[in-house]
């Protein structure tokens, strides 16, 4: 009996082992055991401008990586060594535009792609947001709860640059888009929500602004530009929405003499009520509890 | 029922006791407190929800969506309490005929007690006011809920149905109404935190839990020292006796 339980516990033991420490391995495709030589952290080359690139590719990102199946020469060509470098932003586009095709030409016709094709490296492109770390090789899917593409994340990622006030001015987007979309309903809503795949139907940028075809606010396709199509937007999740209702967005801005007086007013009276109101309270509270004590003090020194 | 139902005329019970609410007050302020604890517990986290506790809170609850549904059914407790609190006046005063609830009305005679009674706190006064059946900050409290539960319910409403409700009013009102309710529930949470529940269970006369509202029952000591022109008027007091009292004690 006491064999038997002993037999019973090692191999708990031993199969929990497997389950924990066997659980986080996964491996990638590497047929042409190109991670013998680029797994190693620190291996680089020094390029035709006298710069040196990093060639190291970490294995363990790229193990968890969406393309762990699909081999380095798919990219790479089968040529790998003769490649010409570097990528640019645009050049790493295009190779993901190989085979993702249909994103790539929305994303060619979006602001950020619009921007690219003029050379301008401050824009978001595919690794931008697909890629927890900017690179190309840990790019994951985006219902992967750490994709920066995941619902709950999206507001961050674009917060990365729409959040840097000095790079946005020099776009003219003086909004702060990002704080007020946390105070919105819908930011609340994604920021008090867990991980779990009800976050799905929570609004984020991209509900409103588009995804890899995202235009400028101020571009007369964008979906949310001029009262008419940012209602068919807002229409789109709260149905039975008119005019009226799109009316009522602040637009990422504050309630101002400008911006719906209403709510800004509202804003003034509530807060001189609350002044008002609650100091008048907390000085007759705080009366009321000296005189108490005092009475208190009295009496026990009196008895 | 009709003989036991004593809404405006409180009355001395066979165990020394003062009858100061019928079973309806009782009723309907359980449920507005139930209610107004469900819609703060659920409420107060979506006004600070950049706080981690926020988070953990609503995490506790099972999400966002249940305290949202939480909300919603606190609300339309706290309304149709407020509508049967509508009906009661209205079916004690229009049916049974009892005399309209003149008591609760704000009088000069607040005002004047405010100041009193602030006197008395800072020193100036060797005694509190005199009170009648409700003091000013009773009235203040009754008179507060009924100037806010309009505001809330009518902002609520128009945030839990913006669509419906811009198909006839204009997009404004929804902005507006997301800081009506929200500037409006902190005011009421901050002043029933700070003076309600000081004063009913924090003072000297009610602490650790004035029983008051709960059974309806006050003994009829406490009833003397605080609602003392309404006991006199209850006991046949005569207001010269009363003056004697009040000298003895000043004594």
């Amino acid at each position: 009996m006491r064999k038997l339980l002993l037999c019973l516990t090692g191999i708990f033991i031993v199969a929990g082992g497997i389950l924990i420490f066997g659980a986080t391995k996964a491996y990638a495709l590497d047929e042409n055991k190109c991670l013998a030589c680029h797994g190693t952290p620190g291996m680089t080359k020094t390029n035709g401008d006298g710069k040196p690139i990093s060639l190291y590719v970490s294995e363990e990102a790229v193990n968890t990586a969406a393309h762990r199946f699909i081999d380095c020469t798919t990219c790479h060509t089968s040529e790998p060594h003769k490649v010409q470098t570097p990528l640019t932003k645009l050049s790493l586009a295009q190779k993901c535009g190989t085979c993702h095709q249909y994103q790539y030409k929305q994303h060619q016709s979006s602001v950020h792609g619009q921007q690219l094709a003029r050379g301008n490296s401050d824009v978001a492109t595919c690794v931008d947001c697909h890629s927890p770390t900017g690179n190309p090789h840990s790019v994951i899917r985006v219902l992967e709860y750490n994709a920066p593409t995941y619902k709950k994340n999206i507001a961050q990622t674009c917060a990365a640059c729409h959040n840097d006030e000095k790079l946005m001015a020099n776009y003219g987007i003086v909004e702060k888009v990002y704080e007020s979309y946390m105070r919105s309903f819908h930011g609340k809503a994604m920021q008090l929500g867990t991980y779990e795949i009800t976050q799905l139907d929570k609004a984020t940028c991209t509900n409103c602004h588009g995804v890899h075809d995202i235009k400028s606010a101020d571009d007369p396709s964008s979906a949310v530009a001029g009262l008419e199509s940012l209602a068919k937007t807002c229409e789109s999740c709260h149905s039975g929405a008119g005019i009226e209702f799109a009316r009522g967005f602040l637009g990422h801005r504050d309630a101002s003499p400008d911006n719906i007086p209403a709510a800004h007013n509202a804003e003034i009276l509530f807060r001189f009520l609350l002044v008002t109101v609650l100091s008048f309270g907390a000085f007759v509270v705080i009366t009321a509890i000296i005189r108490f004590s005092i009475n208190r003090w009295r009496e026990e020194d009196g008895g | 029922m009709a003989a036991k139902v004593e809404a405006f005329a409180p009355a001395l019970t066979p165990d020394g006791q003062i009858r100061r609410f019928d079973i309806h007050q009782m009723i309907q302020h359980a449920v507005l407190a139930v209610s107004f604890i469900l819609v703060v517990l659920t409420g107060i986290p979506l006004k600070f929800h950049e706080w981690a506790f926020s988070r953990w809170w609503i995490g506790l609850w099972g999400g966002i969506e249940v305290t949202r549904t939480i909300h919603y059914i606190g609300a339309w407790m706290m309304v149709a309490v407020s509508l049967y609190h509508l009906f009661y006046i209205w079916y004690s005063t229009a049916i049974l005929k009892r005399p309209f609830p003149i008591k609760m009305v704000p009088s000069l005679k607040d005002a004047v007690s405010i100041f009193q009674e602030l006197g008395y706190y800072i020193g100036l006064r060797k005694t509190m006011p005199e009170n009648d059946r409700f003091n000013w900050k009773e009235k203040f409290d009754y008179w507060a809920i009924f100037w806010g539960i309009p505001v809330m319910a009518g902002s609520g409403f128009i945030l839990m149905f913006p669509v419906f409700f811009t198909r006839f009013l204009p997009g404004w009102v929804v902005p507006t109404a997301l800081v009506a309710h929200s500037d409006e529930a902190m005011l009421a949470l901050t002043w029933i935190v700070m003076v309600h529940i000081f004063f009913n269970h924090f003072s000297p006369s009610g602490f650790p839990l004035n029983k008051a509202m709960f059974t309806g029952k006050v003994p009829a000591n406490r009833y003397r020292r605080e609602h003392t022109l309404e006991y006199n008027r209850l006991m046949g007091i005569e207001p010269a006796a009363k003056k004697d009292n009040e000298n003895k004690e000043e004594e």
